[in-house]
């Protein structure tokens, strides 16, 4: 056994570490374009949400010429986070501990006595300190840096691997929002996203309606792609198969499912009838946050409810756990993929604290991805990738 | 180059898009390509011999530098105009037409990475650098969105109508007109946005219906009369930052102020490295003096509103009966336009660079 247990090409410690994780947080997710949610969020002048990116938490607000604006969602008093998860201003924000009050360009325009307290305050020096935000792909997005740059420096190259889902025009399925918090690193839950190899086995009676045998799959850049078509079997008779309505815009030479991670945690899940979204949030070492959104197209409930009684018989005949048992105490028993990732995950995370652990091998191409991003994230840890 | 210096180009083709205008197509030989290298926005000016007096105009190239389309303006007709008559009535293929290279600040230079929303505001003829850049923002900003809001007065003035709906068509995420009419005809099917004016009201309306979907938004306008004005203040109304909106003036009134006569002053004139002492009299605009003197200084619109006769105050102060061409930071650091400036000071001195 060699002195230091490995995953692959990161050390254990990096899966199990507070240090490793700050680290992370540092040099990874606070210098890189992050998630902020759907651009439906905010749609109205005043309305604002915030967003924790790595060791920044920003906001995002609506001015009245319908432009974003992202801040640090800092006082610039004494420091005090200045607005709550999401919510909605009238023309002004104002700090809850002393009441300094912004407005929507982040200027400072009141500071309550302060003729008598700040004599010598200059106001213009005191606004609030700047981000980035852009919408891309039907999302908001937000960078800590002021100067960021065009988004499209970041995603531009890979935009041509994604699929051809119109984003902007789907509707978001509000009932099947989740959120999950896995007993796990963020890695590990990257690693089994991007996981090839596991697609066949772990979800064989779950995701088999797609052809894993064809998948195509690799990186751009720090971001994953990957894409494959759909089962001959569920294929044939797609119309009258498919869950939800189908998705025009797909041409049926290239419907399947794209499913790429964009680094570092915001996976993509856009298929024949859904669009997905699978945010991968870190909260420490060992624990991660999942929230994923779904959206679909933009036709009648009554549509939806004749596509599922049309589909219905097929899907009971077609879904399968992968083992028998009780669903309400086995995540293996509900044949429900995303049940059985997490179950996997916590039980890698579970072994990384035995000192018998170790990696016995890697599938040379189901698995590669898997080594690909460590390399990836080492190289962010070691300053070597040009991150923006 | 500051000296003004003319070529003779050939006409390729000129017709009319709609009745009252017309479009001149230039043909650039090899040799002055790179003279005529134009940036989405700019213009250029032609000289003519008319009734035996020398007249310039400044127009603005309506194609676009990056669509591969030959350098051409098009001229819609002011009712009463020297310039823009004789080019509708006499211009056709085969004529020389003697034309200084491209100038002026009022541009949109596309650039492939960026990812911005330009906006549009546009009445009348000043459609035309806005028309270069819509198209530009389309063809060479494939991340960016172009809006257009614009105005005229009815529906066979509008000058590339066909060509907007054409763009639209093409590019249908990332392309938006709205056309506001002033006379809406009943004998037509075209069908405005509204009817009336490009006013306050219009504006929020159609930021409302298109908002922005990248969010470095520009806004550029240009119109005429104080289109321009009322535009920006609908705009800073709410919250536009100043450094986010562009424009230029077309046609229509510009407002002078001419409370300040001006005062006798001797001038040092850095013009092409050589220095000159021209002495400008009370009353005098720094143009005449210079012109008076036979310098050959770049000048074209007379008018402040082209920027062609831009220069640097290097001392001395001056009064600027206009100033539409420049931007307040552009005047804070010293540019002034020798058409329009008249000393308040004995001593100045300005240089051409």
């Amino acid at each position: 056994m060699s002195p230091i247990r490995m995953m692959h090409l990161l050390p254990v410690e990096a899966y199990t570490s507070q240090e490793w994780f700050e680290r992370e947080q540092e040099l990874i997710f606070s210098k890189v374009w992050h998630y902020a949610g759907f651009a439906e969020d905010i749609v109205e002048p005043g309305q604002y949400i915030s967003v924790q990116a790595g060791l920044n938490n920003i906001f995002i607000v609506m001015g009245r010429d319908r432009r974003l604006r992202a801040f640090h969602n800092i006082c610039r008093h004494r420091g005090t986070q200045l607005l709550r998860a999401v919510g909605k201003s009238q023309k002004a924000i104002t700090c809850p501990y002393h009441d300094w009050t912004y407005d929507l360009e982040g200027n400072l325009i009141s500071v309550p006595e302060e003729d008598r307290e700040f004599p010598d305050l200059d106001k213009s020096c005191l606004g609030l300190k700047p981000a980035s935000v852009d919408r891309w792909r039907g999302m908001l997005w937000v960078h800590p840096d002021p100067n960021a740059g065009s988004i499209m420096e970041w995603f531009g190259e890979i935009e041509p691997e994604l699929g051809p889902h119109q984003v902007d025009k789907l509707v978001e399925y509000p009932q099947v929002r989740t959120t999950t918090e896995i007993k796990a690193n963020w890695k590990i839950v990257v690693e089994n996203y991007i996981d090839v190899y596991h697609l066949s086995h772990l979800h064989s009676g779950t995701l088999h309606m797609y052809d894993h045998a064809k998948a195509k799959f690799g990186f751009v850049g720090p971001h994953y792609v990957f894409w494959e078509p759909l089962s001959q079997w569920y294929r044939e008779d797609i119309e009258k198969n498919v869950m939800m309505p189908l998705l025009d815009e797909i041409p049926r030479n290239k419907i399947g499912a794209w499913v790429p991670m964009l680094f570092p945690g915001l996976g993509l899940a856009e298929n024949e009838s859904s669009w997905s979204i699978y945010y991968v949030m870190p909260l420490a070492p060992d624990s991660t946050r999942v929230e994923t959104r779904t959206k679909v197209k933009n036709v009648s409930s009554w549509e939806f409810a004749m596509q599922s009684w049309r589909s219905g018989s097929f899907w009971t005949r077609n879904t399968s756990a992968k083992y028998e048992g009780d669903a309400k105490t086995d995540s293996l028993a509900t044949g429900d993929f995303m049940a059985e990732d997490v179950y996997v995950c916590e039980q890698q995370q579970k072994s990384l604290q035995s000192p018998y652990f170790e990696i016995g091998a890697t599938a040379v191409s189901g698995e590669s991805p898997v080594k690909e991003h460590q390399q990836i994230v080492l190289a962010f840890i070691e300053g070597n990738q040009q991150a923006k | 180059m500051t000296t003004q210096t003319f070529h003779a180009l050939r006409v390729l083709d000129a017709y009319n898009p709609i009745a009252t205008a017309k479009t001149v197509v230039f043909d650039v030989p090899n040799i002055l390509k790179d003279t005529f290298r134009w940036r989405a926005g700019q213009h250029i000016t032609l000289r003519f011999e008319l009734n035996g007096e020398e007249v310039r105009r400044s127009y603005t190239v309506s194609s676009s530098p990056v669509s591969g389309e030959k350098l051409c303006i098009t001229v819609k007709r002011v009712l009463g105009g020297l310039v823009s008559n004789y080019i509708n009535n006499n211009v056709r293929a085969g004529d020389e037409i003697e034309i200084m290279s491209p100038f002026g600040g009022f541009c949109l230079d596309p650039d492939g990475k960026k990812r911005r929303t330009h906006y549009f505001f546009g009445a009348g003829s000043g459609i035309t650098p806005l028309f270069s850049m819509l198209q530009s923002v389309l063809l060479a900003e494939p991340y960016s969105y172009a809006y257009l809001l614009y105005g005229n007065t009815s529906e066979n003035s509008i000058i590339f109508q066909q060509t907007l709906a054409d763009l639209v068509e093409q590019y249908p995420e990332r392309c938006v007109v709205r056309h506001v009419l002033s006379n809406r005809s009943v004998l037509t099917s075209f069908r405005p946005w509204r009817t009336g004016r490009i006013d306050t009201d219009a504006i929020w309306s159609f930021i409302e219906e298109h908002p922005p979907y990248a969010h470095d938004a520009q806004y550029y306008v240009c119109g005429p009369g104080n289109m321009n004005t009322s535009v920006k203040s609908a705009l800073q109304d709410i919250d536009v930052p100043v450094t986010r909106i562009h424009s230029e003036n077309f046609g229509g009134v510009v407002e002078m102020d001419n409370s300040f006569e001006g005062i006798a002053a001797k001038t040092t004139v850095i013009l092409d490295g050589q220095s000159h002492e021209v002495h400008v009299a009370r009353g005098q605009t720094l143009l005449q003096a210079m012109i008076a003197v036979d310098l050959n200084p770049p000048y074209s619109c007379q008018s402040g509103i082209c920027g062609a006769c831009r220069t640097k105050l290097m001392a001395g102060e001056v009064h600027m009966r206009a100033r539409m061409a420049l931007e307040d930071t552009e005047i804070e650091q010293g540019e002034i336009l020798s058409c329009q400036s008249v000393a308040k000071t004995d001593k100045i001195a300005v240089v051409f660079d």
